[in-house]
């Protein structure tokens, strides 16, 4: 969905916190959250074809890292995978309490050693 | 190279890692609680379902029953054309149409400068109907006060498990064309199953324009939020 909406708000939101650094950037890594709707290969995608079009991030990398979506069960007082979209505890109390899991952010910046 | 002494801090080799949390998509939620605060005292209601489901069907419907007793002002979504917004007018309604240029899904922006274009004094329920998505419109909070999930019987009962964000950021599913339920291999009962097994509060409710069951509910459902959302500012 919507991915490169995505991919300009990385570099929107790169060059806001690095301003001029961010042409020293090597890598990235994003989070996405399963719930985020992003698929890391369309990302990927809209990625590269972004930088391509853009020269001073043409050497750029991205990274993807997706998080499992983690409930909060206020029954048990602990934290539970969600997996096949049960968001039912264990125990068998549902929560939509998400502790995580509708995250997206940039989690990690590497630069270019500085000579 | 080693020796130059602007590098000496940092190891010949090693790379500079910033661990950082730069959340990404967040100018929408910024312009969204805008509009929730410029809208205190209208009830917003963003309504979304796959295309085809009966939104529009269901605003002029909801527009026909509830004309008299509210003012009703709808912003409707469409990725090309006007065509809904003309529809709703027949009846009456106060529409405006967002054409979002083939985007999968209304932003916040959008709505915060369509609301330059009604007149919020004489609103008392504002309708976003959703361009027909159940992925993208699901990440997007427009400032709404409520969101509500049209389903139809001919759409099957899985979707709530394949579209999880939308029926877990739901508060209200509304179970469409139920007049085709005994031609379709659809039960309420599954269906209800799935989407509390994604979000446990979530209401549902069984509607047809068609033969019109449901539709008081749905009516008495709009009234008691508007009345609640009234109620909340006049404190």
């Amino acid at each position: 969905m919507h991915e490169l909406s995505i991919v300009k708000d990385i570099f929107s939101t790169l060059e806001e916190h690095y301003e001029a650094k961010v042409e020293d950037i090597q890598k990235i890594q994003v989070t996405a959250g399963l719930l985020s709707n992003v698929q890391p290969v369309l990302i990927q995608n809209a990625f590269d074809a972004f930088i391509a079009d853009n020269l001073i991030y043409r050497d750029m990398e991205l990274e993807v890292v997706v998080n499992d979506i983690i409930a909060h069960c206020h029954s048990c007082d602990k934290d539970f995978k969600v997996e096949y979209h049960r968001f039912v505890c264990e125990c068998g109390t549902p929560s939509t309490d998400i502790v995580q899991g509708n995250e997206l952010y940039i989690s990690k910046v590497i630069f270019k050693q500085s000579l | 190279m080693a020796s130059n002494p602007k590098s000496l801090g940092n190891r010949v080799g090693s790379l500079q890692c910033d661990n950082t949390t730069l959340h990404l998509l967040k100018a929408n939620d910024f312009v969204a609680n805008a509009i929730r605060e410029r809208l205190k005292n209208v009830c917003v209601i963003n309504v979304c379902s796959s295309p085809g489901s009966g939104k529009t069907t269901l605003m002029q419907e909801t527009g026909k029953r509830l004309g008299k007793d509210l003012k009703i002002s709808v912003l409707v979504g469409d990725p090309e054309t006007d065509r809904d917004a003309v529809r709703m007018k027949e009846v009456g309604l106060n529409a405006l149409q967002i054409v979002t240029g083939g985007m999968c899904h209304i932003e916040a922006q959008m709505i915060l400068q369509a609301l330059d274009h009604i007149d919020l004094e004489d609103t008392d329920l504002l309708f976003i109907e959703n361009v027909g998505n159940l992925l993208c419109p699901s990440a997007f909070d427009l400032g709404e006060d409520y969101r509500v999930t049209l389903l139809a019987t001919t759409e099957g009962d899985d979707k709530p498990k394949k579209y999880p964000r939308m029926f877990l950021t739901s508060e209200l599913m509304l179970v469409s064309k139920a007049d085709l339920l005994p031609y379709v291999p659809f039960t309420v009962e599954n269906v209800t199953k799935d989407a509390r097994e994604v979000n446990p509060n979530i209401e549902v409710l069984t509607i047809s324009t068609t033969n019109g069951e449901g539709i008081d509910q749905w009516c008495e459902w709009l009234k008691e939020r508007v009345k609640a959302k009234k109620a909340n500012e006049a404190e």
